[in-house]
């Protein structure tokens, strides 16, 4: 079968999967599950270029879906970003498999998109960084040959789906791209492999200032944010990786699992019979990764998953030292929710399991690397239909709408302020499912809520300059009115606890009742002062998106749109 | 040979997947539980 007709296949096997993973999730309307918000007729505002004070860890992904929402209304863009996590995944994953037959390559493809990381990060939500995950195998085959010809292109073309998703995407990404060009070239050297015009630093150098360039709307925002880059050592125990199959938390981040979250787990997922078959299936690929595959990546993708791994593990078992590290410089706050970087091993494990299947198949025949396309899913089977019914998509309330249509058509600046004083709802319209709130978002104003994050007892303190200032204003008992005035907000907007009866209400005195309904109540404060926000300045902002938007641009101009790499496996 | 590999594989994950999908139904079933309304998760 020629290239193109294997990757058409193997994306064909990812849209496959999506559909089955998402189900019931792809009818009308918009999923919101932890992280993942999407809304209606989406516009730009300076929040979504990370203008207004806030960690921009949702640049330049908001961007993204915002431009993508006016192509493709009512809730299409969040279906066509899902669906396309899967077909990257799959597609990305088979074409790294040195292997001749298709089957093999389809097996790694279906196992790196259906497994219990992908799972564990679609339920918490993080769907900018699994494009990132999606794109990482490309990523992989063009670092390898990032010092040649036109390889800076190549590995930026495969970079694109990582720079969207941002921050967390890109971290996992340089882990990887650093790690394989840094090792590739140093194999090369050693007179391992074809002689290339660069060394070991010169290979890292273009990896990693290839990767500075594409996080630069989110690198440039965060740097300039006059308060700095918040770091609470506090959080380091709650986002640490912990056990959700019997084998303990290091078990648990071999078999791609464990993230910090245990209502982000699939249903059913770590049962005994099925945690055993699963730890099996994950050693013989890793025995046969480690036994087989010879590709010029395969010993910097190695390296790449055994850092991750100690990474993963980091906050774990060694949480004193990484909070001293963060007390010391906030950056290692990165190191916190340590599971996503158990994503280069997903990688290893995915060639691994299609060099078991084509083995497999030559030792016992093709039904094998039949059947071994459907162990992923047979191991896990509550991520298919929408997570076991988990991504089910809603509407917003009418009273959402009203607002909206109120807050656009005043003309007087001011904030909204967004009460419950709290970053996550359970909205009864969204089947009590924990979203974060969708307000900042929906309104197309600048919304403060409260980013402080609950998770079980323990409570990190927010991070946006505003909310800190109203903070001790809107916990007191005390009147709200005139405080949210003197601090420029012009609404408040009440998206639970919405029953007259509610005391908070009554601190609005001199406020007027704009929207009452069910599902949202809206309060319009007279005589809003100017309050600006503590942001990055807009300046050097726009011209890092500048940069940025170019670079993509000359990624893809000089040669055919293809992630299809020279580095991928070539076959005798 | 082959066909006996075959065959055995595709019992063993046959039944694995009907555990799974049994497994799957009881948890779903279980009774609901009252969690806090503003929390991001829980460990």
């Amino acid at each position: 079968m020629k290239g193109r007709t294997r990757h058409g296949v193997a994306a064909l096997t990812g849209l496959v999967l999506g559909v089955l993973a998402l189900g019931p999730g792809l009818a009308p309307g918009y999923l919101l599950s932890f992280d993942m918000v999407f809304v209606p007729d989406p516009s730009f505002t300076r929040m979504t270029f990370g203008l207004t004070g806030t960690v921009p860890r949702h640049v330049p992904s908001d961007a993204f879906v915002t431009a993508l929402g006016a192509v493709l209304p009512g809730g299409l863009a969040q279906k066509a970003v899902l669906l396309a996590i899967f077909v990257m995944a799959c597609a990305g994953a088979a074409s790294l498999v040195p292997a001749r037959r298709l089957a093999p390559r389809l097996a790694a493809g279906v196992l790196y998109a259906w497994n219990p990381f992908v799972a564990e990060r679609l339920l918490l939500g993080h769907w900018a960084f699994l494009l990132g995950y999606a794109a990482l195998p490309w990523v992989v085959a063009a670092s390898a040959g990032v010092v040649e010809r036109h390889g800076a292109r190549r590995l930026g073309r495969a970079l694109v789906p990582a720079a969207i998703g941002g921050f967390a995407a890109m971290a996992v990404s340089g882990l990887a791209a650093l790690a394989v060009a840094g090792w590739s070239a140093g194999r090369h050297e050693r007179g391992e492999g074809p002689a290339r015009g660069g060394g070991r630093w010169r290979a890292v150098a273009w990896a990693a200032g290839t990767l500075a360039l594409f996080s630069l709307p989110w690198l440039v925002t965060g740097w300039l944010r006059p308060s700095g880059m918040p770091g609470d050592p506090g959080a380091v125990d709650a986002f640490a990786a912990r056990a959700d199959t019997p084998f303990g938390t290091l078990g648990s981040l071999l078999l791609l699992g464990g993230v910090w979250n245990a209502e982000a787990v699939p249903t059913g997922y770590g049962v005994p019979l099925l945690a055993v078959c699963s730890l099996v299936v994950v050693v013989a690929s890793l025995v046969m990764y480690a036994r087989a595959v010879r590709t010029p990546w395969a010993r910097g993708l190695a390296v790449a998953a055994g850092t991750g791994f100690v990474l993963a593990a980091f906050g774990a078992y060694a949480a004193p030292l990484l909070k001293g590290m963060i007390d010391a410089w906030s950056g290692f706050a990165v190191l916190r929710d340590g599971q996503q970087y158990t994503a280069p091993l997903a990688v290893v494990v995915a060639v691994g399991f299609g060099v078991l299947a084509d083995r497999l198949m030559s030792a016992a025949g093709a039904a094998l690397g039949v059947l071994a396309l459907v162990v992923p899913v047979v191991l896990l089977p509550s991520l298919a239909w929408g997570a076991a019914g988990r991504l089910e998509p809603v509407q917003y309330p009418a009273g959402w709408a009203r607002a909206r249509e109120v807050i656009r058509a005043d003309r007087v600046a001011g904030d909204v302020v967004a009460l419950p004083w709290a970053t996550y709802r359970s909205y009864p319209w969204n089947h009590r499912r924990t979203s974060l709130d969708a307000l900042p978002r929906y309104l197309g104003r600048r919304v403060v809520t409260s980013d402080a994050v609950v998770i079980g007892a323990a409570t990190i303190p927010a991070e946006d300059p505003k909310a800190r200032r109203l903070d001790a204003v809107i916990k007191s008992a005390g009147p709200l009115t005139g405080p949210l005035a003197a601090a420029g907000v012009r609404y408040a907007a009440f998206d639970a606890e919405t029953d007259p009866g509610n005391p908070a209400m009554a601190r609005l005195a001199g406020a007027e009742r704009v929207v009452d309904g069910p599902d949202l109540v809206l309060y319009r404060i007279p005589d809003p002062v100017a309050g600006p926000d503590q942001a990055a300045p807009a300046v050097p902002a726009a011209l890092a998106w500048a940069v940025w938007i170019g670079l993509i641009s000359w990624c893809f101009l000089p040669s055919r749109t293809t992630l299809a790499t020279r580095t991928s496996p070539r076959l005798p | 040979m082959r066909i006996a590999i075959a065959a055995v594989t595709g019992v063993l994950l046959a039944a694995l997947a009907s555990f799974g999908v049994v497994h799957l139904a009881n948890a779903s079933q279980s009774d609901p539980v009252i969690k806090p309304l503003y929390n991001y998760g829980s460990r």
